[in-house]
Parts: C-alpha cells; sequence; structure tokens
C-alpha cells in the first residue's frame, strides 16, 4: 500500500521540477493551440474578393444566430456578401459555419484573445474578417 | 373507379388517373421532375419509373401510365432505386453544381432528389455547359446551363399560358430550351414558366440573390389588382414583400398568375408611399399628426355636410369591410352621395345585368369555362384586363376543343388561339355584333324563348341588326355571324365573357344587356356548365356591387358627384384610394371638379395627381398590409391577409374610415375584420359565411351556378359608326391594371410609358417607326405619345391604354368610346 502511495507522489512531485510544468507564464508565454482550435474566424480572401459566395449556409446553420448576411450582386454579376458580421458576443465557437461552408471561404484560426472594452468591438465586419 | 395495389395498399382510383396521380393522392411518395398537376403527363424525366407486375421486365413511368384493374405496382426496390440513382447521375453530368449561388438553392427539385438518392459520386463523365444567360429582358432570368429538359415551361407557356414562347432545339446533349432564334425572351412575362422550373435555370431577375427559400415567411393572400382574384403567395424577408410565389396545390385559379400578379408587386416597398398625412398649409402640404389631420377631416366633412353637402367617392380596392365601413361613415356623416369608381362607369354589372337577369354578378365559376364548348369573348382585350381567366379560356380550347369566338374591334391573344374565330368588327361596334347574333338566333328560330319577357319588343328593336346590315355596317362577314350564332346556340355548354373597368365607361351597360340577351336567347344564364361572366377590374369591384356601395336613392353617383363639384354644388369630397384625374373619362372635367370643391380629403398610397390637389391626404395601407376580404369577379370571397407592416405611419383604410367615424360621432366600433365581416353577413345574406371557415378556396356566394332572378330581355341601342381616316380606342394594356401598376417596378420595366398602338400598313403610310413620337389630335386635344406598331390592330385604328396619367388618355376621352383623329409625326 505504501508503495502504491509513493508511486503516486513521485508522480506529483515530478510535476514540482521546472521542466515539467504544464501551465505558462502567461501573458509573457503563450501557448501555440492545436491545428483543430476553434478561435477567431477569418474569411478566406480570393485575389480580388472573398471567396464567400454568400449562400447563406453558416447563418442558417449556426445555432447561436450570431451570423448576419446579406448579398448582392457585384459589377461582374457574382453573388457576394455585401454584409457579413460576426457577433462574437453571441458566438458559440462551435465551427458548425466552418463545417457548413460549400467553398471553404470560412475558417477558423488560433487567435483566442478576444477579450475588449467596448461591446461594439465584437462586432466582427466583413473587414475585420478578412484580415 | 379502377382497384389496384400500390405497395400492398389497396386502393381505388377514378379510371383517367395515373399510377402517379393514384399513390400521391393515398400518401405514397413516388419522385418526380417533370410532372406538374396542372400540366398534361409528359414523362420526360424518368425519376418517376415504378415496378408493375403485370409489365415485368422494364420499369414503367408511373406519371404516364394509366392504372388499370388489378394492376400491381411497387414503388421501390433496389433496382428501382439503382435505375432512379443512374438518371440523376446522367442528370448531373451536364448540370453545373453552382447550388450555392444559384436561388433555387433550398427549394430545387434536383438538389432534393440528390439528397434522397445519396447521389454523391459520379460514375460518369461529361462536358458541363457553358452556355450565356440569357439577359436579354428585365424580369426573367434564364440559365439553361441549369436546365433539365424536363420541359415543364415549354408546356405551360403553350398548355396555360398560350403564348408559346419556349421549344426545345438541338438534338442529343446539345439539346436545350430555346426561343425564337434563340434571341432570348421576348413574351408577356406572366413569369408561369419560373413557378414550374424545378431547377434554377428560370429565376426572377428582381428577386436575384435577395434570399434564400427558407428565409422567406410566406402568407397567402389574394392579388390586389384585378378581379381575377388569384392566390399569390407573399415571400416576406424582413417585413418587406420581396417576391411573389405561387400556389399551386390549394390556391384559387391552380397557382396561375400574370405579370401584374407576378412581378407587380414593389409598389408595396415603394419609396413613394406616403408615410405621414399632409394638410394643405398656405399653398402646401405639410406633413402633420394623425390628431389633427382627422381631426381637420372631420371638421371639414361636417361643415360641408351642413353646407351644400359632401361626397364620398371610393376605388374598388378595398376590403369589403372596409367599405362597409365607408358606407357607414356615409350614413354617420348624413349623406347619400357615395361612390365607387366603378358605380357610374360600370353601368354594365349596376344597371344592365339588373335589368335583365336582375343578378349582379357573373353566373358561373371560372373553372366551369374549361369544360365549355363554346366560349364568346367580348372584345380582345378581355385577356389584358383578366389575364388568369384568359388562361382558362386557352385551356378550354386546348385540351377541350372549345371553339373561341372572338366579338372585337382588334386583334389580340385570344385571336390568335387555335382555331379562334374573330369577328372583327370596326373599333366600337361590338354591340351591333352581339345584336347581330341575338337576330340571327331569333330569325332562324335558335333562340330559346320560353319564359322571356320583352321579347316583342326586342324583335322590333333588332329589326335593324340583320346579319347583312350588321355586315356592311361592322365589316364583320354575315355568314361567319349566322355559323358563329349557330355554334353558341347548339352549344352543350358555353360561356360569355365581357369584362368592365374604368376604360370601357361608354355603351358598358348597353354591352352588358347585349350580352345578358344573348345569354337568356341561347339559354346559357343559369345553365349547369355554362354562364355569362362580368369580370370587373379591380380586385374587390364585385364586393363594391354586392355590398351596394352605390348612392342613395337621392344621392349622387361619381360622375353626379363630380359634375355637381365642378358646378360649386358640391362642399367636399372624400376620394378613397382612387386617382380619378388619371383614370377617369373626361379629365378637364375631374380637374375642375376637384379644384372647384371648396374642401377634399384624399386616402391613397402615393401623392397622386388627385392628392396634390387636396386639402387633406391620408396615408393608407395596400393590400399586403392589410386583412379583410375581397370578392373575385366569380363571386368568390376570399380572405385577405397582412403580411408586412405599413410604411411609417400609413393605416388600413378600414383603420382610417373607423377613427373618422369616431370622431364624426358614430356609434359603431369593431374589433377587427371578422366582426365586421359578420355584420355584413346581416345586411347581405349572401355574404352570411363564418369568416374564419373561408378557405384557401375561398366561398362563393350564391353556389357555382348563380340562378338569374329575372328573365327579362332589353334594348341595347347601338351606337352610330364613327367615321374618320383614323379612329382611337382605349382600354387596358395586358401588364398594366388600373394607375397602381405604373408604381411598380416589374410591369414598368417590360411598358415603361404610355404609346399608342397602330397597324404596320398604317405605319408605313405615315412612315413611322416602331419608338417614334406621333401627335394624335383629335377632340380638341393633342396628345405626344410613342408609337408601337404590330399586327393586331386593322388598319385605321389606334389604341393608347388608359394607365399612365401622364398620356393624358383621358383628356381626350370624354364619354365616348370611339374618337376620330388625325395622327402625324
Amino acid at each position: 500500500m505504501f508503495l502504491a502511495i509513493a508511486k503516486g507522489l513521485s508522480i506529483t512531485f515530478k510535476h514540482v521540477f521546472p521542466g515539467n510544468s504544464t501551465t505558462v507564464q502567461y501573458p509573457a508565454v503563450k501557448l501555440t493551440p492545436s491545428d483543430r482550435f476553434r478561435g477567431l474566424h477569418r474569411l478566406v480572401p480570393e485575389q480580388d474578393r472573398e471567396k464567400c459566395v454568400a449562400c447563406y449556409l453558416c447563418p442558417t446553420v449556426c445555432p447561436a444566430k450570431c451570423i448576419t448576411v446579406e448579398s448582392a450582386e457585384n459589377e461582374k454579376g457574382e453573388k457576394y456578401p455585401k454584409v457579413y458580421t460576426i457577433d462574437l458576443l453571441r458566438c458559440i465557437f462551435c465551427g458548425y459555419c466552418v463545417e457548413a461552408c460549400p467553398v471553404e471561404a470560412i475558417e477558423m484560426t488560433d487567435a483566442y484573445e478576444l477579450a475588449n472594452f467596448n461591446r461594439e468591438d465584437f462586432e466582427f465586419t466583413k473587414e475585420r474578417l478578412l484580415k | 373507379m379502377v382497384n389496384l395495389t400500390i405497395d400492398g395498399k389497396q386502393i381505388t382510383v377514378p379510371k383517367n388517373a395515373t399510377i402517379y396521380e393514384a399513390a400521391r393522392d393515398n400518401g405514397i411518395h413516388i419522385p418526380v421532375l417533370c410532372y406538374a398537376k396542372k400540366l398534361l403527363p409528359y414523362g420526360a424525366c424518368r425519376i418517376c419509373l415504378v415496378e408493375v407486375e403485370q409489365m415485368k421486365g422494364r420499369l414503367i413511368p408511373s406519371c404516364t401510365t394509366p392504372v388499370t384493374e388489378g394492376m400491381v405496382v411497387t414503388t421501390t426496390s433496389e433496382e428501382i432505386v439503382k435505375v432512379r440513382k443512374t438518371v440523376l447521375e446522367f442528370l448531373l453530368v451536364n448540370h453545373v453544381i453552382d447550388c450555392p449561388v444559384c436561388d433555387k438553392g433550398g427549394e430545387c427539385d434536383l438538389q432534393d432528389l440528390t439528397y434522397e438518392y445519396e447521389v454523391v459520386t459520379n460514375r460518369f463523365e461529361g462536358e458541363k455547359f457553358d452556355l450565356p444567360t440569357d439577359e436579354v429582358n428585365p424580369l426573367i432570368e434564364r440559365n439553361m446551363n441549369r436546365c433539365v429538359l424536363c420541359g415543364k415551361c415549354v408546356r405551360v407557356c403553350d398548355e396555360v399560358v398560350g403564348y408559346g414562347s419556349y421549344s426545345f432545339i438541338n438534338r442529343g446533349f446539345e439539346t436545350k430550351i430555346a426561343t425564337a432564334f434563340d434571341r432570348g425572351l421576348h413574351c408577356e412575362f406572366c413569369g408561369q414558366c419560373v413557378s414550374m422550373c424545378p431547377v434554377g435555370a428560370l429565376l426572377p431577375r428582381p428577386f436575384k440573390f435577395k434570399a434564400r427559400p427558407w428565409q422567406l415567411n410566406e402568407v397567402d393572400t389574394v392579388c390586389g389588382y384585378c378581379g381575377n382574384g388569384c392566390t399569390v403567395t407573399l415571400g416576406i424577408l424582413d417585413k418587406k414583400v420581396e417576391t411573389i410565389r405561387f400556389n399551386d396545390k390549394i390556391g384559387v385559379n391552380d397557382g396561375n398568375l400574370c405579370i401584374r400578379g407576378r412581378f407587380g408587386y414593389s409598389y408595396v416597398n415603394s419609396d413613394d408611399r406616403l408615410t405621414k398625412p399632409l394638410v394643405r398649409k398656405g399653398n402646401q402640404l405639410v406633413e402633420t399628426e394623425w390628431d389633427e389631420a382627422l381631426q381637420v377631416v372631420a371638421d371639414g366633412l361636417k361643415k360641408a355636410q351642413d353646407g351644400k353637402g359632401a361626397g364620398i367617392l371610393s376605388g374598388a380596392r378595398l376590403t369589403n369591410e372596409e367599405m362597409f365601413l365607408l358606407k357607414n361613415l356615409a350614413k354617420t356623416l348624413g349623406t347619400g352621395n357615395l361612390d365607387h369608381s366603378g358605380g357610374e362607369c360600370y353601368k354594365g354589372v349596376t344597371e344592365g345585368l339588373l335589368e335583365t337577369l336582375g343578378v349582379q354578378a357573373s353566373t358561373g365559376t371560372f373553372p366551369q369555362i374549361e369544360n365549355t364548348d363554346v366560349v364568346l369573348a367580348i372584345r380582345n382585350d378581355f385577356y389584358d384586363t383578366h389575364p388568369v381567366v384568359g388562361m382558362v379560356i386557352n385551356q378550354a380550347v386546348r385540351r377541350n376543343n372549345a371553339q373561341l369566338l372572338v366579338v372585337s374591334g382588334k386583334g389580340g391573344k385570344l385571336s390568335k388561339l387555335p382555331r379562334a374565330k374573330t369577328l372583327l368588327s370596326g373599333p366600337g361596334l361590338e354591340l351591333d355584333v352581339l345584336n347581330g347574333l341575338c337576330q340571327v338566333l331569333l330569325e332562324e328560330g335558335l333562340a330559346k324563348t320560353d319564359g322571356l319577357e320583352g321579347l316583342v319588343a326586342l324583335k322590333q328593336s333588332l329589326a335593324e341588326f340583320t346579319a347583312d346590315k350588321v355586315a356592311t355596317k361592322t365589316g364583320v362577314d354575315a355568314d361567319a355571324l349566322r355559323e358563329a350564332a349557330r355554334q353558341l346556340a347548339g352549344a352543350g355548354n358555353a360561356a360569355i365573357m365581357l369584362a368592365y373597368g374604368l376604360p370601357y365607361t361608354p355603351l358598358s351597360k348597353e354591352l352588358a344587356v347585349a350580352a345578358a340577351n344573348l345569354s337568356l336567347l341561347t339559354g346559357i344564364a343559369g345553365r349547369e356548365g355554362s354562364g355569362i361572366y362580368l369580370c370587373g377590374e379591380k380586385a374587390n369591384s364585385q364586393g363594391a356591387i354586392d355590398l351596394g356601395l352605390l348612392p342613395a336613392a337621392d344621392g349622387l353617383g361619381a360622375q353626379a358627384m363630380l359634375d355637381a363639384a365642378a358646378g360649386g354644388k358640391l362642399d367636399a369630397l372624400y376620394v378613397v384610394g382612387e386617382d380619378p384625374v388619371a383614370s377617369f373619362p373626361d379629365r378637364d372635367k375631374v380637374e375642375k371638379a376637384l379644384e372647384q370643391v371648396p374642401f377634399l380629403v384624399v386616402q391613397d398610397l402615393f401623392l397622386s395627381s388627385t392628392a396634390a390637389k387636396a386639402n387633406v391626404v391620408l396615408p393608407a395601407a395596400s393590400f399586403a398590409e392589410k386583412d379583410g376580404t375581397f370578392t373575385n369577379a366569380e363571386r368568390r370571397i376570399q380572405r385577405v391577409r397582412a403580411g408586412v407592416p405599413s410604411p411609417g405611419e400609413a393605416k388600413t383604410d378600414g383603420e382610417i374610415i373607423a377613427a373618422l367615424d369616431a370622431q364624426l360621432g358614430g356609434s359603431l366600433a369593431f374589433t377587427g375584420p371578422e366582426a365586421i365581416f359578420a355584420e355584413i353577413g346581416k345586411d347581405v345574406p349572401a355574404y352570411a359565411v363564418n369568416y374564419t371557415e373561408i378557405g384557401p378556396q375561398g366561398v362563393v356566394w350564391g353556389g357555382e351556378i348563380l340562378q338569374p332572378v329575372a328573365r327579362k330581355l332589353g334594348e341595347a341601342v347601338a351606337a352610330p359608326m364613327v367615321e374618320g381616316a383614323y379612329r382611337l380606342v382605349t382600354g387596358s394594356a395586358l401588364h398594366h391594371s388600373g394607375t397602381t401598376s405604373t408604381h411598380a417596378k416589374g410591369p414598368l420595366a417590360v411598358v415603361p410609358e404610355p404609346f399608342v398602338e397602330m397597324s404596320r400598313a398604317d405605319a408605313a403610310t405615315l412612315g413611322v417607326k416602331e419608338g417614334d413620337l406621333v401627335k394624335v389630335a383629335g377632340n380638341g386635344v393633342e396628345l405626344k405619345l410613342k408609337a408601337k406598331v404590330d399586327l393586331r390592330m386593322p388598319q385605321g385604328v389606334l389604341f393608347a391604354p388608359y394607365h399612365f396619367k401622364e398620356s393624358g388618355v383621358n383628356r381626350m376621352f370624354k364619354t365616348e368610346s370611339v374618337i376620330s383623329v388625325t395622327i402625324s409625326k
């Protein structure tokens, strides 16, 4: 029995020594999230426009109803999102929008530092999402 | 009846049903692409293949195979699924997969089937189409890359609309749907093909990229334009009518619509709509609050009533409930001067039919027309004023081999239908031809004269209308006239169609009497399956007549009110939902009347030319913004449902009238349309229907066949022929209805401005080309109109529609139906 306790404690003590800690000195040190991490959204740009074709699948699938899209016709007669806004205060980062997108125009980045002072700053417009 | 088994289920269906219909009616799902309820079976897509025990060895298309006794049908099996999947794979070989940008996505039959049958890979490879999209027309986008060649558009355009814009061209893989010479669409733009298309090959251009189908909130209501009363489904996004969808499952008129119904909705969203009450202060109309405006109106009307009197003139696009309230308001005010725009102008119904048949409505319903043997259409304009009934006539002609007879002063769509016989008379002489038909019936002993009153007097009055004399006067072939009369008399079932409306004011009573005479002599009136149809121009023309929105015994009618106002004998005029300056005959008189009358109140959607002269303008709501009922030209009472809120502070006519009534000390108050409708039922027995029981098909008061109360032949006095090298007539153009449609982008995109239509021969003589500005002078008025040259006009006859206020056609037409004019470049 003592042996088992000692074995367990040894694991505990191992983590006390430097090099074995899982926490980091945030914000001085930052972790790199996994590739599958679902952080801030990004609209994928193409040469002269966004890749998004305003098909309305993401606002339709969104369980938090945080995406606003308004489609329109550009000079070339193509469909494009005149308005594309994500309300991050409502977003639950489920990633359904990415999954639903038929043209891979939206992806989720590893940005997780999303705190802000103003409510308006959580409105991510098309221009901000394209960055 | 036939008994058969489908998927182990014993069912009994009529013997003319197909396997598909039998399955559908018994809740068994068979997928289809090319099938449509209102079209004939075609069998183009091969999605609906099923197995039939008795026809083993091959799969049978269920939509084209009639049922037989003892048939055993299997609708799904491994083989069937495999075949259907293969058919989809074939379709997807060259169908472009642009679902994300295709507006059909979400309600696309091909998309749904692909999902249902899990077609995720394609074993076949082929080139995708790369055809240019048709962008020459303003309303219908044609993208042939998405076409699956089901042929629905081809068939609906031919079978239902009777226009025939489309056809298949080329062979094999190159097959596509094209218009004549592949030049792009140039048709009447009813949009029927758009509503039929199972994929995104045909789409409404005004709705392009506006919304996804699943985002739209759908509200079934009644089209607010003409008296057909077609069910329209408002497609609403964010409290705005974005498109009009159709309802061919439960709607009235099979979901058929015309350009006005399908594309004429945008006036509802117009920026020009009135949003606040306006009161004239000094020389200006100033925006004000409702309380003040209503106070001013109430005071003004009261003062006028204490003086020389006040008059109320209404349009015919108010709901029955609003008309009832208006009648009530007249009572509160104590005036008998009440009329709707039709009251005086549509004498045809209010007097003509009442004198002869004792009823004031069509005697049959529209679906019956499809099964008649002979259809007599008076004036080719019938199709232009009531396009969807015109489509029913087309179906009667094409499907049931009905003989179409047209009595008209000019050619038109109806004359072009197969086997149509046009008794082409001189302009304005249709009445002579009708009298001629009656005379032939009497002369040849074909008339059914039992129990008819006034036969002797009619015989005397018709002595002048022998076939030969009519032929000499009108130019109609005498033998053709006799033949037409015999066909009418010999028909098992027949329909006589007459449209009435503001541009057809002159002779409307006489025409109705002549048509009624004909219906009595042929026995059509009140016969099962037959009927005489008097179709009102506006959405609720019939309701206005049923409710008696007419002058009291001592009151003034529409024209009399205007006369009195012009002569300074009327102190106030309250105009609701009508623009008399633009639409009533004799504009000079109307303008004088409106200028002379000391207090003018106008209630309308827009600052119309009438409203511009008003002391107070009240902003009203359109048909898409109110609840209530309309009664269409076949006596069908239908529910109108609000889909969107009114812009700004605009209120429904009902709310305004009720508020005014209260202001004037009226004692009646209602909780809503339902309560008012119940009250109407007490006044008008035919309307004693439970409001909530008015279903999608409405309620036809008086039943499918309305029996005439009287059978009295009347005398229809013909007008003398108008002589002249060029004779001008007015009327309705297909793309417009009244003056409201001139605020709607759809109709305006096709017919943007007033025109004068002439024959090619005349154009050649005058050296006029299509689009040239010509001067048309007559009756002391000169009009400048764009020339439109086509084949339908007889030589020497000109036509100018009345819808556009800037045309001034109603300045020229005072009381006459035809005017001798001179025309020059």
